[in-house]
């Protein structure tokens, strides 16, 4: 059977992808630059900063933590038939302690924060546009870039870090109750096991590498949601597609971070 | 306001946790480390590293007291490793402890076992270098055990040709495990053997008793084992004896050779050896010459009686007798 050759339509139309691709690359940016050159200048939208932190920060901590629990309840369950089968169960704390710590909290927190957040801000800015909310806030005089993205990109660049430590210890928790009730370890054992596991290695870079986290969702959310078109049809589009660039961006940004921090850590 | 307010409440305290938190897991982590106790340093030269890295555990007797701080090389077969202690441990820690490089557990970290010295020693201090043993490492075991595992592989089957040739009865071992008769035969010699090696203990107990009431200093003995000259002149003497030997040896050829002559040759000996009837006739004629001896004497004596010569036969017994008072 002869295969088919791609129509110069088709071909036209890939083309015209990978332009708007590096189009929105370049766009998202210009924007991150405009970001940073409206962070330092006056005035400060500090009541809104406070506001979209305790949005972002507080009102996800309960599905952050609940998520949390889950993983480090499942991944302990999951990992222990195995342990036991390399006879390594008394290394479980280490080897849970060191995933969520360094992978798994950080990755699952934002991913979770790329989900509700970037969707929210995509949305909410998007509806903003669509609305001439917008335009509105430029005519009388407000700037819109500094009072809705800065405010929303510092809230989530803050907030994500606050959320991973939270996130973190909730996973531990909840692998520590199932090592407590099915390897009979107490919570102080688990502990002490885990932190004999980590070092500065594992939590520093998880840590900067969870600022980067939260700036991409914000950054992205605020993108999509500032650049919103096509009317009420673009706020779903901005909020959909702000999760799915968010959530892709992450990943890119763990696998710069894991590569830097090995530079810096030996991991 | 007042929501905002508690907005503003909620969020305080969740940064503030949040912020608490990481910084009180970077306590732990850095204590664990002795980050924020106070420490010194000591130093121990391996030839292989074995796979330690900056941070690994220091245990002595069992307890972590540090973290490996740096690893040198200085040469292709010496790794110094540099080891952060914590400072109470200066008061146990002593200067013939012995730093080894081991695992924790069978599949953990790495890290360094300081084992307490025998004997008595001064207590350690700061810069000092510990004596190190340099254990084999788990790849090495591999290896050795690979090369076991293949020789054992072999003595199994050997074992195995063994154990059928054995059973089927075959060979000497064989028929000794399956041939009752054999077994019946070999335990009576057992027994037999037992009795003949009670006999010889006890004789050897009574040649001991003999050879202790021997007084070898004042007997021949002695003289055999401590004097070298009688110990030459014995020497001597065998030599004398050897040629002695080899001369009588000698004459005993020559002896044949003229038995076998006189055996052999045409001589009168000869004759006289091998010719029975001539023996006979040599017999009878010295039984003749016997008789004719007799007779003669007894003529003699008459004619010693006889009055025509009995005057000659007492002349001559005058001469004697004068002769005899000369």
């Amino acid at each position: 059977m002869a295969e088919r050759i791609p129509s110069v339509f088709e071909i036209s139309k890939i083309l015209e992808r990978i332009k708007q691709f590096f189009i929105q690359i370049g766009e998202l940016s210009f924007f991150a630059r405009r970001f940073f050159k409206e962070l330092f200048s006056v005035p400060f939208e500090f009541k809104e900063l406070l506001r979209q932190c305790y949005q972002m920060g507080n009102r996800s901590l309960m599905l952050v933590g609940m998520t949390g629990f889950i993983i480090g309840l499942v991944l302990t369950l999951q990992s222990r038939p195995t342990m036991i089968q390399f006879g390594a169960v008394s290394m479980m704390p280490n080897m849970v302690g060191i995933s969520i710590v360094r992978e798994i909290g950080p990755v699952i927190t934002a991913l979770i924060c790329a989900g509700r957040i970037a969707s929210g801000i995509g949305a909410e800015l998007g509806s903003m546009r669509v609305t001439e909310q917008i335009d509105a806030m430029e005519v009388s005089g407000t700037n819109p870039f500094k009072y809705l993205v800065v405010t929303r990109i510092l809230a989530t660049t803050l907030m994500i870090p606050i959320l991973v430590v939270f996130g973190d210890l909730i996973a531990l928790l909840g692998s520590a109750l199932v090592e407590n009730l099915k390897g009979q370890v107490s919570f102080q054992l688990y502990f002490n096991t885990v932190f004999d596991a980590l070092s500065f290695g594992d939590l520093i870079p998880a840590t900067v590498k969870s600022f980067f986290f939260g700036f991409v969702i914000g950054l992205v959310g605020c993108f999509k949601g500032y650049h919103c078109k096509k009317g009420t049809v673009g706020v779903g589009i901005a909020a959909n597609t702000a999760v799915v660039m968010a959530s892709l961006l992450l990943f890119i940004v763990d696998f710069i971070a894991v590569f830097v921090s090995d530079i810096f850590y030996e991991l | 306001m007042a929501k905002t307010k508690l907005e503003n409440l909620r969020l305080g305290i969740f940064v503030v946790l949040g912020t608490i938190l990481l910084l009180f897991a970077a306590y732990l982590i850095g204590n664990r480390q002795n980050m924020f106790s106070k420490t010194f340093e000591i130093t121990a030269v391996f030839k292989n590293a074995t796979g330690l890295q900056n941070g690994n555990n220091v245990r002595f007797s069992g307890i972590n007291v540090g973290t490996v701080n740096g690893i040198e090389m200085i040469n292709d077969t010496t790794i110094q490793v540099r080891m952060v202690i914590q400072d109470n441990m200066r008061h146990h820690i002593k200067k013939n402890a012995i730093a080894s490089i081991g695992t924790n557990g069978l599949v953990g970290s790495m890290l360094i076992n300081i084992i307490p010295g025998l004997g008595t020693s001064s207590l350690i201090t700061p810069g000092d270098e510990l004596l190190s043993s340099n254990k084999i490492g788990t790849q090495d075991m591999m290896s050795t055990l690979s090369i076991t595992n293949e020789n054992a592989a072999l003595l199994t089957a050997d074992l195995l040709k063994i154990s059928k040739t054995l059973t089927n009865g075959q060979g000497t071992l064989g028929r000794l495990l399956n041939d009752t008769i054999m077994a019946n035969d070999l335990y009576k010699t057992m027994v037999n053997l037992k009795y003949t090696s009670y006999k010889a203990n006890s004789t050897i107990t009574h040649l001991n008793d003999i050879v202790g009431q021997l007084n070898f200093k004042e007997s021949v003995a002695d003289i055999l084992f401590n004097d070298t000259i009688s110990g030459e002149k014995i020497k001597n003497v065998i030599k004398n004896l050897e040629t002695t030997s080899f001369e009588i040896d000698e004459m005993s050829k020559n002896l044949n050779l003229i038995i076998s002559e006189i055996n052999d040759g045409q001589g009168a000996i000869s004759y006289l050896a091998n010719d029975s009837l001539f023996v006979n006739q040599l017999e009878k004629s010295m039984e003749n010459i016997e008789q004719g001896t007799e007779r003669f004497n007894e003529n003699m004596e008459a004619l010693k009686h006889n009055f025509l010569t009995r005057g000659y036969f007492r002349k001559l017994e005058k001469q004697e007798k004068k002769l005899n008072n000369l």
